[in-house]
């Protein structure tokens, strides 16, 4: 589609919270991705999953520290990725 | 497709005795035996727009749920629940799913199994303990809805027709208990052993079972009316007119033999020359007092409390329970009611809706690996003292009405004997404060039943005011062999001489402190001669096998037994002495 800019970013985000990525901030990771148009993957001890399931999420089973790598891909990649910086960061307001 | 008249015969493991007669009603769990069948390609649309109303009307249940909990519940219930909202919309429930049902052609039940399978396979295998606990959520969910999907299939235990046989994977304890023995005429299912709780209480209510039957197989075929042979394990599908009549002749036996037993069972339990022998009865459901009265029982020996829990799903109030041991301790006439305190966890165990208010006890404790090793019965109940609290306070009120013990489950320390101990004193100081009346003295017993309680027996003994041999549990934990597991339960023997040794040493152990012993669980009536060899004189068991067990022990003098007993002592495989105790049998 002519004006369509593809993005495609990859970072490392470490995971905070005290549990983990348990049910709540899997909720909260889906939630935060329904108005983005983005698709984004979590890649954790080799395994790459659609960040849009809670399921796949915990499915992770990432624990405190575990560093998770982020890809974003879609043209409001760099919005999502700072969405999701911040989450993270809040430690899904947990903190 | 067998032609309608065929015979056909199954074989599998017996596990309560009888001849049951009657129809198959087929017994569903909401998750296990899902037929896969092909769907047609032209069909296939409608097929998901079948699973899509599915998913929509367990959203809407979740919903409505979530509404009536934001006014009472607290607000973890009401996340949780969104929890379980986001799940029905997860991509690997939605459109996973469907692209599975257009792939495979297959039914959506099938194909949503499989799934829920593979995840909770997945989960099971994390070494996370906190993420293992996620796949209740899972669980909670699929049932739902699969609920929607198949919901002419709930039938409950206690309304089926007459002459039911029920069919089913595994029996819990909760529905065997609901079960009436007028209605149901046999249990058939896959899994389950000899002495899982559901077979105990299938032969405390006397209803034939037969198990390790494939069940889905049985499915398969056409059954019109079958027989169940509790006593050989035999199913037979459509049996022959000949077939029926010979097994109608058992049945008749069985019943008149029964009759002739049960003529004795208001002679006292003694032996030839004059030894009394108390027999108590076993029981689940406080309704059934009155047949074990008429069957001859001294009492209740054990009064299993937990399935007050297990049959209404919560856990009963304070003033329920009083109720209830009021209403026991009554109609036994100054006979004495040993109440167990609740032995919740092992088998005992339900799946509770995760918005239960009692829920909560359960999720802490989470999946455990070897729930028989696990957080159960005292251990539970320490851990929850304010369940315990209000059960005590019952029993103590209680007990201004009649003679009540209490015994205390699953005991593998001393310590625990005494905090129970401690807190029935608590109780009783705060109930007296309050105005209200109980016994001057309540007994307090321990269950023996794990290996490191019968090795201390002695002073165990000191501490308690009685000691209760618990078989089923003791044998399983001594020999490291499952009860439910079929592959194992060959190894289960009651008549393995290292029981032999430890019953012998905690009967001499008792009769050093000079507490009373009585013996808990089934058992071989082969068995009997040498328990009171042993010294044993009580023993609670069944209601229906009082008249048998009294029967036995009036053909023996106590002299013969302690010999028997001795000469038992020197058989060391399990399989040489049972070959023993069967040439001595009278």
């Amino acid at each position: 589609m002519p004006g369509e800019v593809h993005v495609r970013i990859v970072r490392k985000i470490r995971v905070k919270n005290s549990l983990g990525l348990h049910t709540r901030p899997a909720a909260s990771i889906v939630k935060l991705l329904q108005p983005r148009k983005a698709s984004v993957y979590f890649t954790h001890k080799n395994e790459t999953i659609n960040a849009r399931s809670i399921m796949s999420i915990l499915m992770l089973a990432a624990k405190k520290n575990a560093v998770i790598e982020v890809t974003v891909e879609g043209e409001d990649a760099e919005l999502t990725m700072q969405h999701l910086l911040n989450a993270f960061d809040m430690e899904f307001g947990e903190k | 497709m067998p032609p309608e008249e065929e015979e056909i015969i199954f074989r599998g493991i017996p596990i309560s005795k009888g001849i049951g007669i009657g129809f198959p009603i087929f017994f569903a769990g909401a998750e296990d035996q899902v037929l896969e069948v092909a769907i047609p390609k032209k069909e296939i649309d409608l097929e998901i727009d079948r699973y899509r109303k599915a998913l929509d009307l367990s959203r809407k249940d979740v919903e409505t749920l979530q509404r009536l909990s934001l006014r009472e519940d607290p607000p973890e219930i009401g996340s949780i629940l969104g929890t379980h909202l986001e799940m029905m919309q997860d991509p690997l429930l939605t459109s996973v799913i469907e692209e599975r049902i257009r792939g495979t052609q297959c039914n959506t039940e099938s194909i949503f199994h499989h799934i829920i399978e593979e995840y909770k396979e997945r989960f099971s295998t994390l070494q996370d303990h906190y993420f293992q606990e996620r796949v209740r959520d899972i669980v909670d969910v699929s049932r739902r809805i699969l609920g929607h999907l198949r919901p002419l299939e709930r039938i409950k235990m206690g309304e089926v027709p007459h002459n039911s046989i029920i069919l089913t994977h595994e029996l819990v304890p909760s529905e065997t208990i609901e079960a009436n023995p007028s209605l149901v005429s046999a249990f058939v299912t896959t899994a389950g052993g000899i002495t899982s709780h559901a077979a105990i209480i299938a032969r405390a209510k006397g209803i034939p079972y037969v198990a390790n039957v494939d069940i889905k197989q049985l499915k398969k075929l056409q059954v019109h009316s079958l027989i169940v042979d509790g006593s050989q394990g035999f199913v037979i599908l459509n049996p022959t007119r000949q077939t029926l009549k010979k097994y109608q002749e058992i049945q008749k036996g069985h019943l008149k033999n029964y009759k002739v037993l049960k003529s004795a069972s208001h002679l006292k339990g003694e032996t030839i020359d004059g030894y009394e022998v108390r027999i108590f009865a076993n029981l689940e459901n406080p309704k059934e007092i009155d047949q074990l009265l008429k069957a001859g029982a001294s009492g209740i020996g054990l009064f299993r409390s937990e399935y007050l829990f297990l049959s209404r799903k919560a856990f009963p109030s304070e003033e329920e329970q009083f109720v209830i041991y009021k209403r026991m301790v009554k109609s036994l006439k100054g006979r004495p009611l040993v109440i167990r305190v609740f032995d919740i966890g092992g088998d005992k165990k339900i799946d509770l809706p995760s918005h239960h208010p009692d829920a909560k006890y359960f999720t802490a404790i989470g999946h455990e690996l070897n729930p028989s090793l696990g957080c159960r019965a005292i251990r539970f109940l320490l851990r929850y003292p304010e369940i315990l609290h209000v059960q005590l306070r019952a029993i103590l009120r209680a007990s201004y009405y009649g003679e009540i013990h209490i015994l205390i489950p699953m005991v593998s320390d001393i310590s625990e004997v005494r905090i129970v101990r401690q807190t029935v004193e608590e109780v009783r100081e705060a109930l007296r404060k309050s105005g209200g009346k109980a016994a001057k003295r309540l007994p307090i017993g321990c269950m023996i039943e794990v290996p490191s309680s019968a090795i201390m027996c002695d002073a165990l003994a000191e501490e308690v005011d009685f000691l209760s041999i618990g078989t089923n549990d003791l044998i399983q934990y001594v020999l490291a062999a499952d009860r439910s597991n079929s592959s194992t339960s060959d190894l289960y023997f009651t008549t393995h001489p290292s029981i032999l040794r430890l019953i012998r040493m905690v009967v001499a152990a008792a009769n050093r402190a000079r507490k009373s012993i009585i013996f808990c669980g089934e058992c071989d009536t082969s068995m009997i001669p040498l328990l009171i060899g042993f010294g044993i004189r009580e023993f609670s068991v069944a209601a229906r096998h009082i008249p048998l067990i009294k029967h036995t022990i009036r053909k023996w003098r106590i002299l013969d037994a302690c010999r028997l007993a001795e000469e038992a002592l020197e058989y060391s495989s399990a399989q040489e002495l049972k070959q023993f105790l069967a040439t001595h049998k009278r």
